[in-house]
């Protein structure tokens, strides 16, 4: 029997407003409900759920509760939107927007987004000889700090910039366009650590090379490619009979080896590309992101969680083999994930830690001897686990997150390379 | 709300529109059905993605529909944003150290009244006054602000402008009390933004001056076209990439309403249609519950021919 038709008087299940409704996915925009945001408390706010849609006006424009709860809503937002950009001067931040070098220099850095933005630059102020080091922040650093009112930017006469005038002013200059603009603060606003993939000048701090090498078979010339696999191919089996049973090797005579003698068309991502290159492609890594509990040091920052390409969905084409795979050919390969612990450990087992423990017995020799010879056979350590090949499949050796941007509209996806040739299922 | 015969200024730097003015919002919104992306972060909620601020971000169609139906017209951003001249710096400097000073003083009353109101108990007195003392103690005191400063004076150079604009409050009060600082959000509150010199009316205007150029091929045409067509009958409109279609139509305002279609904008009524476009398109709209809507533009005709998908549901 089912357990809800036994118990009546359980109470009904609470209405999720997160839960896929009827009449529409959950990804529509503009699905938040803003009259639930107004009567939050400004100092510790609260996400409020998405709020419940109907599915059309009543005709000749809506019903009169319609309207008024259109009303409502709409209000609501526009409240949100007039909130003013006000910070305690104590903790507001200054800087200089220097457009002829597109940086703003800041001179009173404070708060804790120092720690992940911004870098120092050696400059020779105009009217001294010698160069001093200052903070510098590179464009999307400066919009995003003046967005959220911990920086007061003013141009170099002393004029205040509005949000406004840095939105005009600052993107454009030093390849930051909208779109990176807006998937750098979608990230920023979610608490990733966000850096450029290319350094913009040679004081901009990057990710010491790894020394892991990218696969050497990648640099070969096309033909010592295809001798390397031919006289692979040739020395392995007899061509002609591939199946013939050799007596001698009658150990070789497994389903393993037979599997493997048919694989003789070179595959995996080693293999070259008959594709030619083709000009300029849009998708390039442009940003480093590091997770929040990644430890982050600005001078020498890690290697990067994952690696960002931005594009304009409205005037880009799906990226084609070629620039997946020249994508790809940057990216240091990822270990396999690591496979789950079936039997989670059991932690201090209490029961048997709270014995007395035993009186030690006194060492006869016979009991020397006994242990000896009757010893137990030792219980083999368990062997390492082998990774779950559909999970390492799944998350594949190289990984690259795609953010598509169209008039606004952020999508993330995310690209595996998958190393099907290193998990034969035979 | 009343209409308004303001042609809305639309805010163009980098080939990209903006609205910054949340009354333009609310008239786009409530008068013209227009919706946009909000692209901004909430400065009281800057944490999050479900809620996001000014500016506006406008579709490149919404923009032209809004200019051909002259409700807006087109500002170049970056020229508006001319240099103020020293008087209007002067004043505007001197505003801010009046906004400044009377928060202090609002502050300190405040403090007093306080201090009035709660002078009870002997107890309540004394533990006050301890307060006091340990706060004259430490005249740094945390701000009330959820971010630790870091004073660091290396990085602080006396020579530039900035450090010699900043409030000039009498030193001992600037120590200890703190008021708000206020970043504008839109430029149109400040004196020296000029749009005269740069606004433009309509698209070819704009497109001459080279701050526009949309639509400038048959592909960016159709959109437009398709676009306006659903708009003059009564619909909202919204991207609709994560639907895999080009707009979501909306029988109200997407605020309270879901959207009944997912639009495509076919560039000729002759334009080859794959079959397998029909059943993902078919399978996508079934599965969220939305029909999907070919729209076929004549560019000869300029009008648009309308064919909706809907899986038959027979079992």
């Amino acid at each position: 029997m089912d357990d809800a038709l036994e118990l009546p008087n359980a109470p009904p299940k609470p209405v999720q407003g997160d839960e896929p409704d009827e009449n529409s996915s959950g990804d529509e925009d503009s699905g938040a409900d803003w009259t639930k945001l107004s009567s939050l408390n400004i100092n510790r706010p609260i996400i409020p759920r998405r709020g419940e849609k109907e599915f059309e006006p009543a005709p000749g424009g809506g019903s009169g509760l319609q309207i008024h709860v259109l009303d409502r809503a709409r209000s609501a937002m526009f409240d949100a939107l007039r909130a003013t950009r006000s910070t305690s001067s104590k903790a507001m931040s200054y800087a200089v927007w220097y457009p002829s070098i597109a940086r703003a220099h800041v001179t009173l850095s404070r708060g804790i987004h120092f720690t992940s933005m911004g870098h120092s630059v050696p400059r020779k102020e105009e009217n001294e000889e010698k160069t001093t080091k200052r903070l510098e922040l590179l464009p999307e650093e400066a919009i995003y700090m003046i967005e959220r009112g911990a920086l007061f930017c003013t141009k170099a006469g002393g004029a205040p910039m509005s949000a406004q005038q840095a939105f005009s002013e600052m993107l454009g200059t030093e390849d930051m366009t909208l779109e990176k603009y807006q998937v750098y603060s979608y990230l920023k606003r979610l608490g990733y650590v966000v850096t450029r993939a290319t350094p913009p000048s040679p004081f901009y701090p990057v990710t010491p090379p790894s020394s892991t090498s990218s696969t050497p078979l990648r640099h070969q010339s096309l033909f010592s490619r295809f001798t390397f696999h031919l006289t692979k191919l040739f020395s392995r089996f007899n061509w002609w009979r591939p199946l013939c049973i050799n007596p001698w090797l009658r150990q070789h005579m497994s389903y393993e080896f037979i599997y493997k003698s048919l694989r003789f068309i070179p595959s995996g991502h080693n293999a070259p590309l008959h594709v030619k290159h083709t000009s300029a492609s849009p998708y390039k890594i442009f940003y480093h992101l590091y997770k929040p509990s990644t430890p982050f040091k600005k001078t020498s920052p890690p290697p990067p969680d994952f690696s960002v390409v931005v594009v304009d969905a409205r005037v880009t084409q799906m990226p084609t083999l070629r620039e997946l795979d020249d994508l790809f050919g940057e990216l240091p390969e990822l270990p396999p994930p690591l496979s789950r612990q079936r039997h989670p450990q059991q932690g201090p087992q209490p029961a048997r830690n709270q014995l007395p423990p035993a009186p030690p017995t006194p060492t006869t020799l016979w009991s020397w001897i006994s242990s000896w010879v009757f010893k137990e056979p030792e219980t083999p350590s368990p062997l390492p686990r082998r990774p779950n090949p559909f999970a390492a499949l799944k998350a594949g050796k190289r990984i690259v997150v795609i953010a598509a941007v169209d008039a606004g509209n952020i999508s993330f996806f995310r690209f595996g390379q998958g190393g099907f040739e290193d998990w034969p299922m035979m | 709300m009343t209409t308004d015969s303001r042609p809305i200024p639309i805010r163009i730097a980098n080939q990209r529109a903006y609205i910054w003015d949340v009354d333009d919002i609310a008239v786009l919104r409530s008068q013209h059905r227009l919706c946009g992306i909000l692209a901004g972060t909430l400065p009281h909620l800057s944490q999050q993605n479900v809620f996001l601020g000014v500016p506006l971000l406008l579709m490149p169609e919404e923009v032209v529909l809004l200019v051909e139906k002259k409700f807006a017209v087109l500002v170049n951003d970056p020229n508006a944003h001319q240099a103020p001249t020293a008087p209007q710096l002067q004043k505007w400097e001197e505003e801010r150290d009046e906004f400044a000073k009377r928060h202090i003083v609002v502050n300190d009353t405040k403090i007093s009244q306080n201090a009035a109101t709660r002078s009870m108990s002997e107890d309540a007195m004394r533990k006050r006054k301890e307060r006091m003392e340990r706060k004259a103690a430490q005249p740094q005191q945390p701000p009330p602000v959820d971010m630790i400063p870091e004073e660091s004076p290396a990085e602080r150079t006396e020579a530039t402008p900035t450090t010699d604009s900043r409030p000039s409050t009498p030193s001992s009060n600037a120590i200890t009390v703190a008021y708000p600082v206020i970043i504008e959000s839109a430029s149109s509150t400040l004196e020296w933004y000029d749009t005269s010199a740069a606004t433009y009316n309509t698209i070819e205007a704009a497109q001459a001056a080279g701050i526009w150029s949309y639509p400038s091929n048959l592909s960016e045409r159709a959109r437009c076209g398709v676009f306006r067509g659903l708009w003059e009958q009564g619909y909202f409109l919204g991207g609709g990439i994560k639907f895999g279609g080009d707009y979501l139509v909306y029988p109200g305002d997407p605020l309270r309403f879901h959207s009944h279609f997912v639009a495509t904008v076919i560039e000729s009524p002759v334009a080859t249609l794959r079959p397998m476009e029909i059943v993902a398109h078919g399978r996508l709209g079934t599965a969220t519950k939305k029909s999907h809507l070919l729209c076929g533009w004549n560019d000869e005709k300029k009008d648009v021919s309308y064919l909706s998908i809907e899986w038959a549901g027979f079992g």
